[in-house]
């Protein structure tokens, strides 16, 4: 397919699984933790710096922080910008998409700009972050079911899974760093209601606890080994990647593992380094510094898959003797 | 928008007690068709046309406030489905939809016939046209046509002078512009022989128009529209180079989504099966067109493209290009690559050179004109320049190059400063004009804040030409919405409405 076609379809599903996450975990903040008398550094910054936020300058209200990653479209992040982009993301290439997807996310680009919906987040605030969470759910839906399972829907699932996978890294990161900010602290009591935030924040409550588990465990490293090591949960960091190793395959045409590109490397690289190690291991390691290394090793693959996929700087057809590194990328016809 | 809760709500308290509320009306019961016009639906008599009794019987029973509903329904699908264009002026990248009246136009299949006829004439001799300027201007030398008006055409392509292109086909999509005068006679207005737009409204809108009335199909027997995606797909299919892949490779080139046709482009891709492409998906290397793919270059052999002329190729047009290709034009004249249209067709539609056509019919094809044009005046002859001068008031005097309503000036809904502006400007340059006499066009019955009342319309059918010609039955039937406006273009704000061609 065109490269920049499969670069659309790849980011209008990361916006939309982005769009997904932040409501996801502005209500869990706003339900769950209500009852908390936490400071604001600790309720409601943190979820600016989950989405990569260093430099807010609004006040640091529950209110305006609310309004900043929700309504304001001068935020990149804000669940307005994230699903402004997937839609326009979508135009662009809604000749690829089926024509049911683009009704679906047209009609919820429209309900954004409703006075209707701006009420329901001022008055149902709960509702409105469910229907939030509903549009990227209906989506992938009406994509699985309408749309052909070939190159395009690859590449849109390499985005969700791709950034599924960080965003539950980074939810983690942040919320546990705050609670147990030193190593020596995993062990110490922590409000249940805290690991619960967590797993909501991720949709991982009522699956962390129907998982198969051996023996009981600290909350605070089965929560972390649950999200990040759990081959069956679909929002968990390992689950998310193999996805993403199955839609590169499938895309180049080749086994899971087979390394045909530097995208498929980075992403078995990572893979590996997780498959090493048990969750004793990252611990030890540092958490912290366990999921900056897989944060910072999604970024590279993200990298990776743009300078093999989408980057255009396809070569004209080469002679078979010459640029053997490239004929992954040159000797295909599609 | 106006939705049917809306609209009944403001039904007053008080109804008079003899005449019932407008709002109870029968579609057509206070219709007052236009004093001169020619009305595409009712006869003087107020008996509709031979072919509009079953629509007229049927939509003649609706309720204004049912009629509303149903309008409401049709403008809620145009905006779900995203249905819309993009306005120029707008930075903030705003999308409107294109007003769609529900009442169809109506053409009895024996009077679409005629027109068919005469329009694959029309484009046959145009054609030929292109053919012989670009290789032997016999017609020149034989002085039908002014030798300097040709050369001197801005649609005049020097580079394409002695190419070919595959099966000599120049216009592979024409939009002729089509108005029906007092007497009923169709004229051609205009022959649009570059990138017509327009077609993804006709298909929609009949799709739109089968969801809200879905039993007035069977009843009034419409001739089908939706084969136009893969008529024009199988035409550009005809037209392949020798050397393209089996089957070819065919893509849409759009200027990309900023564009105010781009959701036609899309639309077009997404119904022939083709991609849709911009420029930078596409390099040439060794004359030959490539698409960048996910799996590497792949050879592209037809391009519909949606891009002027000076657009294509930095190379050889327009070199501050950033929608083209480099090198594009090499590689069609190296004969790897088709066009679609070709390039250089809009010294065909230039507007001194329409009214030529006529005679361009019986040069070329020894035949009589079957579809006459508008008289007009061409100012680059003196005699002509000095009759519109000094007709001003009565006349339409419209710019050669410009489309879509813009650089025109109506005579009669003129004031004086603009009068003085244009006669400054045509003996400033007087090849870059042209006059016709207004011509009432036809009306058709159309929804107005007022209710139903009398709009004018025009007509332009879609001419799809690969090595055979196929015209779709109908085209998009334009409507000025302002009373009393002749001015239909869609930047302008005029509407659509739905052609039927009744067998």
């Amino acid at each position: 397919m065109i490269s920049r076609v499969a670069e659309h379809c790849y980011w209008l599903s990361r916006y939309l699984e982005r769009a997904e996450n932040t409501a996801r975990i502005l209500e869990v903040n706003q339900t769950l933790l209500l009852d908390f008398h936490l400071p604001v550094e600790q309720q409601w910054m943190p979820l600016l710096i989950i989405s990569g936020i260093h430099e807010y300058k609004g006040e640091p209200t529950a209110e305006k922080i609310q309004e900043y990653m929700t309504w304001d479209v001068e935020n990149p992040f804000s669940i307005a910008s994230s699903l402004a982009w997937a839609r326009e993301n979508a135009r662009i290439i809604r000749e690829v998409i089926s024509a049911e997807m683009w009704e679906r996310m047209n009609f919820y680009h429209l309900w954004l700009k409703q006075l209707s919906t701006r009420e329901l987040f001022d008055h149902q605030r709960g509702e409105f972050y469910a229907q939030i969470r509903r549009i990227n759910q209906l989506i992938h839906g009406i994509c699985d079911a309408t749309m052909a399972h070939g190159e395009a829907w690859e590449f849109f699932h390499l985005g969700t899974h791709l950034e599924r996978a960080s965003q539950t890294a980074r939810i983690l990161d942040v919320r546990y760093h705050i609670l147990l900010p030193k190593i020596e602290d995993v062990g110490t009591p922590v409000d249940n209601a805290h690991w619960v935030a967590i797993l909501m924040s991720c949709s991982g409550y009522e699956p962390f606890h129907k998982r198969p588990r051996a023996n009981q465990s600290d909350p605070a490293v089965a929560v972390a080994e649950f999200l990040i090591l759990d081959d069956q949960f679909p929002r968990s960091v390992h689950h998310c990647l193999t996805a993403c190793e199955r839609s590169l395959a499938a895309i180049s045409e080749t086994e899971v593992g087979s390394s045909a590109s530097e995208a498929d490397r980075k992403l078995g690289q990572l893979v590996r380094w997780l498959d090493a190690r048990d969750i004793a291991d990252l611990i030890h390691d540092g958490l912290h510094e366990s999921l900056t290394h897989v944060v910072d090793g999604i970024h590279e693959i993200g990298n990776a898959i743009h300078q093999t996929y989408f980057s255009g700087e396809v070569r004209p057809p080469t002679k078979p003797q010459s640029q053997a590194r490239n004929q992954t990328q040159t000797q295909h016809q599609s | 928008m106006a939705t049917a809760t809306e609209l009944t709500a403001v039904r007053p308290k008080r109804m008079a007690a003899k005449k019932p509320h407008p709002m109870q009306d029968t579609l057509f019961q206070r219709y007052k068709p236009h004093l001169t016009a020619w009305d595409e639906l009712f006869q003087q008599d107020l008996t509709p046309h031979d072919c509009g009794s079953v629509l007229v019987e049927r939509l003649g029973n609706l309720h204004s406030a049912e009629f509303a509903a149903r309008r409401a329904s049709a403008d809620l699908a145009f905006i779900n489905q995203g249905i819309t264009f993009s306005v120029y002026a707008d930075t903030r990248g705003t999308e409107k939809i294109f007003p769609f009246d529900l009442i169809p136009r109506l053409v009895p299949a024996s009077e679409w016939n005629k027109l068919e006829v005469g329009l694959v004439q029309r484009i046959r001799a145009l054609n030929m046209f292109l053919d012989d300027v670009y290789h032997d201007q016999r017609i020149l030398e034989e002085k039908v046509i002014p030798a300097d008006l040709v050369l001197g055409s801005k649609g005049y392509r020097k580079e394409m002078i002695g190419f070919s292109p595959p099966a000599k086909q120049y216009i592979h999509v024409c939009g002729s512009d089509l108005i029906r005068d007092q007497n009923g006679q169709f004229l051609v207005l205009e022959d649009n022989g570059r990138t017509p737009s327009g077609v993804s409204y006709v298909l929609e809108n009949r799709a739109v128009m089968k969801k809200v009335f879905p039993h007035l199909f069977q009843d009034c027997r419409v001739k089908r529209v939706e084969d136009y995606p893969q008529q024009l797909r199988s035409a550009l299919e005809s037209v392949a180079t020798q050397n393209a892949n089996d089957p070819p490779c065919v893509v849409v080139l759009s200027p990309g989504p900023y564009n105010s046709a781009y959701f036609e482009h899309s639309f077009l891709a997404r119904h022939m099966g083709v991609e849709l492409v911009l420029g930078p998906d596409l390099f040439v290397h060794e004359d030959i067109v490539y698409l960048k793919t996910t799996r590497g270059p792949q050879k592209v052999d037809v391009i519909y493209r949606r891009l002027d002329d000076d657009f294509l190729d930095p190379e050889v047009f327009r070199a501050d290009s950033m929608l083209g290709v480099p090198g594009l034009f090499r590689a069609y004249r190296a004969g790897n690559v088709t066009l679609a249209n070709a390039v250089g067709t809009g010294v065909a539609d230039d507007k001194a050179v329409y009214p030529y056509v006529e005679a361009m019919i019986r040069f070329y094809l020894s035949e009589e004109p079957l579809l006459k044009n508008v008289p007009t005046y061409i100012c680059a002859r003196p005699d002509d320049l000095k009759y519109t001068l000094d007709h001003l008031g009565e006349l339409v005097v419209k710019a050669v190059n410009e489309s879509g309503g813009y650089g025109m000036l109506m005579g009669p809904y003129s004031t004086n400063v603009q009068r003085a502006e244009f006669a400054t400007k045509l003996k400033a340059d007087p090849r870059n004009y042209i006059a016709q006499p207004v011509v009432t066009l036809s009306t058709c019955p159309t929804w107005t804040e007022e209710g139903i009342a009398p709009r004018h319309v025009d007509l332009r059918p879609y001419i799809v030409s690969g090595t055979s010609t196929w015209v779709m039955p109908g085209g998009l039937t334009r409507t000025a919405l302002v009373k009393g406006s002749l001015v239909v273009n869609s930047s302008q704000g005029g509407g659509s409405k739905d052609t039927w061609v009744i067998e």
